[in-house]
């Protein structure tokens, strides 16, 4: 699968997800890489559930301090790549 | 008030005052459309959606009408969490903008405002959905938010950070008074200057696989199948209570904030009393009914003749409306005979740690309005009762204040004396 498709599929997955769980309405119409993690309605509490779900549904366990710093959709998507997404 | 103090302010008493009033009900989401349908005589009870019910005794609930909710939670730019804490959220937006505490264009209550919030069952959803992930993952697979999810004071906590209220926070647990003891609680603390504004009311959502067919159980349910027969408060052929989901939310403020601010005043709370019965974990003692009664009557400064109605708890189960019209009895003597009675449970199901917030909306309506609702299902009124209920047509009311009583398992006793705007 090329890097471009397993990307799309990622953030697929990832909408799925939070379409499930997010207490927030995030804006699908911009939904992509540049989304930003405050506009999908995470914050350090929520985004423990992310990774909860992640793991579920991807299979990738992610540490929290590793996400602490990510700011967009597209740096979550690289490091579920980096981890073996 | 600045934003930076709750302390208390000057030892004087102030008049406490509603300025603003939301309803998430089985009526609707609406004041307008709950009244419409209080006074037309329209069930919120219905055959449950949100549940298989087909292997229970008891199928039918007061369910907010679907979508409703969510659709305003949407318009919040929220999503549906849990239902207690949903519905709490919707009910508080409306009474904070209909007390002009907000607008569409300013979301964020730009004084202090405590919350002061009741629930019986708590975040009954969060609670089922991680026992559900627990049993079928594992422990180790819970999910990490499950904790704040989970607590009873996620609703307190839900408003406060939506709207952005900063002055007291927490949550009234007891059973069916949940509402009515945080409602009492608000206005005591404004009355004695701890707050000068507080959100107050209840709220509970809990028509999931484990709570609903555990309450089949306890054998206090209707097994009357038609929906709109089934809750018949007073009734000489009631057959027990149907549960409700909703919530209900106050905006108590002082009377000099409410002049201040140039906002409509919706109503008065002029007097509370609670006890506890320290006999039974679920059947009443008109005994400590009576004595919540009479405490809130002392407080208001008014005799029972002063008093214009009664909106009753009025569950529509024998043994507590049997207790509930003693005790009328043991406060009014007499004049229990004449003072018209109403009970809305037949209309918005028993809402449990909501109830006293609905039941009390809606005694402010009527007095606004100058009629009592009627009463559903009441063709054959108990004569063991002894109690004026209001008929099966609305009836027009006086301005004088308003007994409501709230008491639930537990044995926990609330009542408020409510009064007009003026």
């Amino acid at each position: 699968m090329s890097d471009i498709s397993k990307e799309k599929e990622i953030i697929g997955q990832l909408r799925g997800i939070l379409e499930e769980s997010s207490t927030k309405e995030p804006d699908w119409d911009n939904f992509g890489r540049n989304s930003t993690i405050e506009s999908l309605g995470l914050d350090s509490l929520t985004i423990l559930d992310l990774l909860y779900d992640i793991e579920e549904e991807i299979g990738v366990h992610l540490e929290a301090k590793e996400v602490l710093n990510i700011t967009t959709l597209g740096e979550l998507v690289d490091l579920l790549i980096k981890n073996g997404a | 008030m600045n934003n930076e103090t709750s302390q208390r302010t000057g030892s004087a008493r102030h008049r406490v005052v509603v300025t603003g009033i939301g309803i998430a009900s089985p009526l609707g989401v609406d004041e307008k459309i709950v009244w419409k349908n209080l006074i037309e005589g329209k069930t919120g009870i219905g055959p449950i959606r949100a549940i298989d019910t087909s292997a229970l005794k008891v199928r039918n609930g007061a369910e907010v009408p679907e979508g409703l909710a969510e659709a305003r939670l949407k318009s919040m730019g929220r999503r549906p969490s849990d239902r207690a804490l949903d519905l709490a959220v919707v009910s508080a937006q409306d009474a904070l903008l209909n007390a002009k505490l907000i607008s569409q264009e300013q979301e964020s209550v730009p004084q202090d405002v405590s919350v002061i919030y009741g629930t019986g069952v708590g975040s009954a959803e969060s609670h089922y959905k991680s026992m559900q992930a627990m049993f079928e993952k594992g422990p180790q697979r819970a999910r990490p938010t499950a904790v704040p999810r989970c607590m009873y004071n996620a609703i307190s906590a839900g408003i406060s950070l939506q709207f952005n209220l900063t002055g007291a926070n927490h949550m009234v647990v007891s059973a069916c008074t949940s509402a009515t003891n945080a409602i009492g609680t608000a206005y005591r603390m404004v009355r004695d200057g701890y707050a000068q504004t507080a959100l107050t009311g209840g709220s509970d959502g809990f028509f999931d696989p484990f709570f609903y067919p555990v309450w089949n159980n306890i054998g206090v349910l209707s097994k009357i199948e038609d929906p709109i027969e089934a809750c018949r408060p007073f009734a000489a052929d009631r057959e027990g209570t149907i549960l409700g989901e909703g919530a209900g939310t106050l905006i108590l403020e002082t009377l000099e904030s409410a002049r201040s601010r140039g906002v409509p005043i919706r109503g008065e709370v002029l007097g509370y009393g609670e006890s506890s019965d320290a006999t039974h974990l679920t059947n009443p003692s008109s005994e400590g009914q009576a004595k919540a009664m009479r405490m809130a009557l002392n407080e208001a400064g008014v005799s029972p003749q002063d008093i214009g109605h009664i909106n009753a708890h009025g569950t529509a189960t024998h043994g507590n409306d049997a207790c509930e019209s003693k005790s009328i009895h043991s406060v009014f003597g007499d004049a229990a005979a004449d003072v018209p009675v109403v009970a809305n449970k037949s209309y918005f199901g028993h809402t449990l740690g909501a109830s006293g917030a609905l039941e009390c909306i809606s005694a402010f309506l009527a007095l606004e309005h100058g009629i009592s609702p009627p009463n559903l299902n009441i063709e054959n009124p108990d004569p063991e009762c002894r109690i004026n209920m209001v008929g099966l047509e609305p009836v027009p009311i006086d301005s004088r204040p308003v007994m409501k009583n709230s008491f639930g398992f537990g044995g926990g006793n609330g009542v408020l004396v409510l009064g007009p705007s003026e």
